[in-house]
């Protein structure tokens, strides 16, 4: 899987190379460099056929739109991917927590009741089983 | 008020008492079983009524839960000490330290969003195909330097960052071409730094010289004399 980004990497490197050369060039124009913009013109072309050529071995490949937010806005796209973990580090944490106070809230809950219920809560136990172990 | 379907209470000798209304408990319990179309959780209803009422199934468990540690369960510990655990440079440059420009500026400004491509998607399908030699000729550009405000000297592609700290912050955009001014302003920057070290130089080869000489006192000492001939 690695194999096609590397691919489309190489390509859009070469494209992009190219292109700034070609603004090199006609930058500070002269006559004798007419040959080499022709040629720089064409190898954009071509680099366009590559990278479209690169576009099949990719249609699986998806990204989140919310990446692309961070690349408007100059910023780098791996604290996207950063905040993603940290989100779900919290939020996992978070959820956790709640399992845990609702349990200990059950077997608090329980143990009154037993005291409370004995008999009931007997019923109660013969019914569901035991607890299971938290 | 006296029941219908019944006997006059207490006045008539020997008639039995009208039935307690067990029959309503019963016909409560069948109620479940009449229902016969919603069968099964009816009857579980029914079912779990005794002892308790409203008692229900426990749900089923889940095992995957916010209990587990799903960075862990998902082998994703070293993609969080990768991004987590150093710090991530903020600037898109960062990222892409190769690619040429000014690529940290938004892309709103200069129609450059890949937000705009998503909404507005650019014609696709056509084939991409050479340029012939007819096509070429409208390529045919004036000598000379373009209009300053179509000059985008920010095209060179980025310096590698050096590792030492003390060296000069490298710009975004590449140095511009050196003007006369700022040469001959460096070179005379040049003879300023040499000619202390020149004439330091000077010093030591007077000194060694003085000190050879047979009209030398003996004494290691500068003559005044000897820092008026450098000028």
């Amino acid at each position: 899987m690695a194999e096609k980004f590397d691919n489309l990497e190489e390509h859009l490197e070469k494209f992009v190379e190219n292109i700034r050369q070609l603004g090199i060039i006609v930058s500070d124009f002269q006559p004798s460099s007419q040959t080499g913009l022709n040629q720089k013109l064409n190898f954009m072309i071509t680099g366009l056929q590559d990278i479209d050529k690169c576009r099949q071995q990719l249609h699986d490949i998806n990204v989140p739109l919310e990446a692309f937010e961070y690349i408007d806005q100059g910023r780098n796209p791996q604290l996207y991917t950063k905040e993603c973990l940290e989100r779900a580090l919290a939020k996992n944490e978070q959820v956790k927590g709640k399992i845990d106070t609702m349990t200990k809230f059950k077997s608090l809950l329980i143990s009154e009741l037993a005291k409370v219920f004995p008999e009931e809560m007997a019923k109660y136990k013969a019914i569901h089983g035991d607890d299971p172990p938290t | 008020m006296v029941p219908t379907g019944s006997s006059t209470l207490g006045f008539a000798p020997g008639k039995p008492p009208p039935p307690p209304p067990q029959s309503q408990v019963s016909m409560a319990v069948q109620l479940p079983h009449q229902l016969g179309d919603d069968g099964p959780t009816l009857r579980k209803l029914g079912a779990m009524n005794e002892p308790f009422y409203l008692l229900r199934e426990l749900p089923v468990g889940n095992e995957l839960t916010g209990n587990t540690n799903l960075i862990t369960h998902y082998s994703l510990e070293h993609a969080y000490n990768k991004f987590c655990g150093k710090k991530v440079k903020e600037k898109l440059s960062n990222f892409l330290p190769e690619l040429p420009g000014m690529i940290d500026t938004l892309g709103s400004q200069d129609g450059s969003s890949l937000r705009s491509l998503i909404e507005k998607p650019p014609v696709c399908g056509n084939s991409f195909n050479p340029l012939t030699g007819a096509m070429l000729t409208g390529f045919r550009l004036h000598t000379g330097p373009l209009p300053e405000q179509y000059r985008l000297m920010h095209i060179q592609p980025p310096k590698k960052k050096s590792k030492h700290k003390h060296r000069h912050h490298r710009p975004q955009d590449p140095l511009p071409p050196e003007t006369p001014s700022d040469s001959d302003h460096k070179k005379k920057k040049k003879k300023r730094d040499d000619d202390p070290d020149r004439k330091k130089k000077k010093k030591d080869k007077k000194k060694k010289k003085n000190r050879h000489s047979p009209d030398h006192p003996g004494l290691a000492s500068s003559q005044p004399s000897s820092s008026s001939s450098l000028r």
